[in-house]
């Protein structure tokens, strides 16, 4: 009996010196390759504006917003991503119409303003983010050649919660959900 | 011995409390989360259309112009009717499966006295004859943009923020810096009229003129009450007449302005609109602007791309339809010979297309 | 060329993120023309600084790492030195707030198993030191104490363990049969982590890339977000109500982690033993485990999920804490 026991607790002994080593092994190999903790975040080349980001986050308001970038923002008074260009104008020939489902577009006069010509005047547009629910229109919009491009979507991390697998990533049609370095640590190498 | 019951009873109570009581509890709030998250629930995704991605995926420019988007919805169907003159393409320079096609850049276009064409790309400046065909080449200053020639022969080349002076044979003759001192320019067109250098900055959002020394001897464009032009596209361009007529492309007000050498202004013509063809569509048109031989003003837009053709008081006479160029494309540099062909140069494709004036309606209809 | 967006040059500083999407777009835009500055508006005007909010701090990160070491070495204090199944239920509650609602569930050791499986086959996958140390660490006090991750640190199980109201007996067979299960569900989520679906029979095929299964159909992360689409929602109901009559079924019969997690804890160092050298054999443990881990009136250290119920149940347990018994009384204390 005792032996048998003896043997027992040899052989559970070993085991789990072997498993000890695995671990080890495996985890200082893993370490070799860390690199910095990883976000999702959108890729605006690659995006197309296709809505889904508005309905496939696992928040039921999307963490992804349009985001406007002011030093590639042309201040259009005719704004293609504010205006729907095509919608019947008004007496001064402005289309009446609004791009965004939401009115989150937000926009005010800036600059020497005409104040005699206030429809000729550089205009600056700002999203509202309590507003804007990530279906792209605006972005869609302002795509080349109608607009600058400076409008883009955006993975907000104050809202995010950093799933392990975004599951907007998961239906993108472009792949434009990509995995990026978050700050704090480099990454070793080349990464996905 | 007999149980303690004060003892007993506390136990059990404990007891009832984790065993019962806690597992209700729990079972009960979390379900009502639960419940609260099926409140705002949306219907799950429906599974992504097939990725049928070729190698070269399009960027955001070219799937712009895919069906369905502004771009193309605004393009007018039909060819217009009714204008006093045609233009037909008669060449094509430097397209697809020319031996001499531009591999990365095609950003500027003149027109020597001699009809020779001066184009801008790839990091040189190349003349060619007026049938196309190479005549010299010269290595660029970095970054250059856009590009004049002068009667003399003299090739003016523009940089952000400054102007390289060639001559004809491509000898580096001067240069200077456009701008102000705290307000560097952004240089993005020039025109050349006699000793006077025209520079557009897109910074400044004025025509500012130079003599060729470099010298400043006025600006153009800022007697209104903005200062300046409205350019939302960050591009301005200018071309100047035989007379020294100024035109400039006020794009965000979707207007040609003339003015005289010395800045005040003479006229301007256009107006926004997506319907009417002598309009202008999109936020900020029309994007380049040349001269023609016998005064009238050629115009090149964006987002519907066509050039067009009108008299100094406004009158479209002519317009050369978007099937020609790339719908994608933000430019078309524009320059005319001295037989009033429209050279369109096309950023996108990299090519130069030549239209040659029909047969006018007076023409036509002379007896 | 717009080869702006690979990875491969990216530089890590403090805004590293911020300056990759505007790298990104700087570079595209070199590729057409020179990047156009922006013009002089005239008047006063000076550009708005937008605001792009930071993901969670490195700092934070780690303290998720040493919120898990701590929950470990609790959990191993509380099931095994103090026996106690108050405190198994405070580590519970506790886990459930903080990895639970406070983190969402993400990132957990079950997940982990996925992103240690595309990292082993990618090498390009970045992964962090700190799912490092969530996937290897339970393990490591597995090999040491048995399952007691499992018993207060993981809040799938957390919240399984507390709903359980009357655990149903399952039939041996039943759970034997069901208990491999978290092998198959292991292989499947190895399977689509590392390389995806990719099957041709006939005409009939199926391709479907790299997709994190475990994630995908996590039981309780609806409840955590409390929200998420549908089916993941009543999955979530499913289990809770499920889980308050039959014991921890995500545990015993679907967890993958749980899987390894029973092979690793046959060799562990040490266990959840109930009072040795003192054994009366009453069998009021094995009725009082809601899981069938007690085999023989000894603790099966495969299944054991280290809850500490068994304790609270046993006459030598109590009286080692000096809880009076006698007899009558506690038989009726005692069913579960």
């Amino acid at each position: 009996m005792n032996e048998n026991s003896t043997r027992r607790q040899f052989i559970e002994g070993s085991c789990r010196v072997l498993g000890f080593v695995t671990i080890g092994g495996a985890a200082g190999l893993l370490t070799q390759r860390a690199s910095a903790n990883a976000v999702y975040q959108v890729d605006p080349f690659k995006c197309t504006s296709c809505d889904l980001c508005r309905t496939a986050c696992v928040l039921s308001h999307s963490a992804v917003k349009a985001v406007n970038d002011f030093e590639k923002c042309g201040y259009c008074m005719l704004c293609p991503a504010y205006m729907d260009v095509l919608s019947k104008p008004d007496e001064h020939g402005i289309p009446t119409g609004k791009v965004c489902p939401q009115d989150a577009l937000k926009r005010r006069v800036v600059g020497k303003v005409d104040a005699e010509d206030p429809n000729n005047n550089y205009y600056e547009y700002v999203v509202d983010e309590a507003r804007c629910d990530g279906c792209g229109k605006c972005v869609k919009a302002c795509m080349a050649p109608a607009g600058n491009a400076s409008l883009r979507l955006e993975i907000r991390y104050s809202r995010c919660v950093e799933c392990n697998e975004c599951a907007i990533q998961i239906v993108c049609p472009d792949r434009a959900i990509v995995r990026v370095a978050a700050p704090g640590m480099a990454p070793a190498g080349p990464v996905r | 011995m007999e149980p303690n019951d004060r003892d007993t009873t506390s136990v059990s109570v404990r007891d009832r409390l984790w065993k019962a009581w806690l597992p209700g509890v729990a079972a009960v709030g979390a379900l009502a989360a639960l419940v609260a998250g099926s409140l705002r629930v949306r219907p799950t995704p429906k599974a992504a259309p097939p990725r049928a991605q070729p190698a070269g995926t399009p960027g955001p420019a070219e799937r712009a112009a895919a069906p369905g988007t502004g771009a193309r919805a605004a393009a007018p169907a039909q060819p217009v009717r009714g204008l006093a003159r045609t233009y037909s393409q008669s060449a094509v320079l430097g397209g697809a499966g020319s031996p001499d096609r531009f591999l990365r850049s095609l950003t500027g276009i003149a027109v020597g006295a001699d009809d020779h064409i001066y184009l801008l790309g790839d990091d040189e400046i190349r003349v060619c004859d007026p049938g196309g065909n190479r005549l010299r080449s010269w290595q660029a200053t970095a970054h250059a943009g856009c590009l004049a020639v002068g009667a003399d022969g003299r090739v003016y080349v523009g940089s952000p923020d400054r102007i390289d002076v060639y001559d004809a044979g491509g000898t580096h003759v001067t240069g200077f810096t456009a701008g102000e001192k705290d307000k560097p320019a952004d240089v993005t067109a020039l025109a050349v009229l006699g000793t006077d250098i025209l520079v557009a900055d897109a910074s400044a959002r004025i025509i500012r003129r130079y003599g060729p020394d470099g010298r400043p001897r006025g600006l153009i464009g800022n007697q209104n009450k903005t200062g300046g032009f409205i350019l939302p596209n960050r591009s301005l361009d200018v071309g100047v007449d035989a007379r020294g007529v100024v035109y400039a492309t006020d794009t965000g007000r979707h207007q040609v302005t003339a003015w005289a050498l010395d800045g005040s202004p003479l006229g301007k013509f256009g107006k926004f609109g997506m319907s009417a063809p002598e309009d202008f569509v999109g936020c900020c048109n029309p994007v380049n602007v040349a001269l023609t031989p016998d005064g009238m003003v050629v115009t090149g837009e964006k987002m519907v791309a066509r050039v067009k053709v009108y008299d100094p008081d406004g009158t479209l006479l002519a317009v050369i339809g978007p099937e020609h160029f790339d719908p994608s494309t933000t430019h078309i540099h524009l320059a005319v010979d001295s037989r009033g062909r429209i050279l369109a140069a096309d950023p996108v494709r990299r090519e130069v297309k030549i239209f040659s004036l029909n047969q006018t309606l007076q023409e036509r209809e002379r007896p | 060329m717009r080869g702006g967006w690979h990875l491969e040059s990216a530089r890590t500083r403090y805004l590293c993120l911020l300056l990759l999407i505007l790298a990104a777009l700087a570079s595209g835009m070199l590729s057409a023309q020179y990047q156009k500055k922006p013009p002089d508006f005239g008047g006063t005007y000076s550009f708005p600084t937008p605001t792009h909010p930071e993901p969670r701090a490195a700092w934070v990160r780690t303290l998720d790492v040493a919120m898990l070491v701590a929950g470990l070495g609790l959990g191993a204090w509380i099931v095994l030195k103090r026996r106690s199944r108050d405190g198994t239920v405070l580590l519970s509650i506790g886990t459930i707030a903080y990895f639970g609602f406070y983190r969402k569930g993400c990132i957990c050791p079950i997940g982990a198993i996925q992103n240690v499986t595309l990292s082993l086959v990618d090498s390009r996958y970045m992964i962090s030191l700190g799912v490092i140390a969530f996937f290897f660490l339970p393990l490591v006090a597995t090999l040491l104490f048995g399952r007691i991750f499992c018993g207060g640190v993981c809040p799938l199980g957390a919240v399984q363990d507390l709903v359980l109201l009357r655990p149903l007996k399952v039939p041996e067979k039943i759970d034997r049969a069901l208990s491999w299960l978290p092998y198959v569900y292991l292989g499947l989520a190895v399977w689509f982590a590392g390389w995806g679906l990719h099957l041709t029979l006939g005409t009939w095929q199926i391709q479907m890339g790299r997709r994190f299964l475990i994630c995908e159909w996590d039981p309780f992360i609806g409840l955590f977000r409390v929200s998420g689409p549908f089916h993941m929602l009543a999955i979530g109901a499913g289990f809770i109500l499920g889980g308050m009559f039959i014991g921890r079924p995500y545990c015993r019969w679907l967890c993958p982690y749980g899987g390894l997690l029973a092979i690793l804890s046959r060799v562990s160092w040490k266990k959840v033993e109930i009072t040795p050298d003192k054994e009366t054999d009453c069998g009021l443990c094995a009725e009082a485990c809601p899981f069938g881990a007690i085999q023989h009136l000894r603790a099966d250290q495969a299944t054991c999920l280290a809850c500490a119920r068994c304790y609270m149940s046993c006459p030598q347990e109590l009286e080692r804490r000096g809880i009076p018994t006698g007899d009558g009384t506690l038989i009726q204390m005692q069913r579960p």
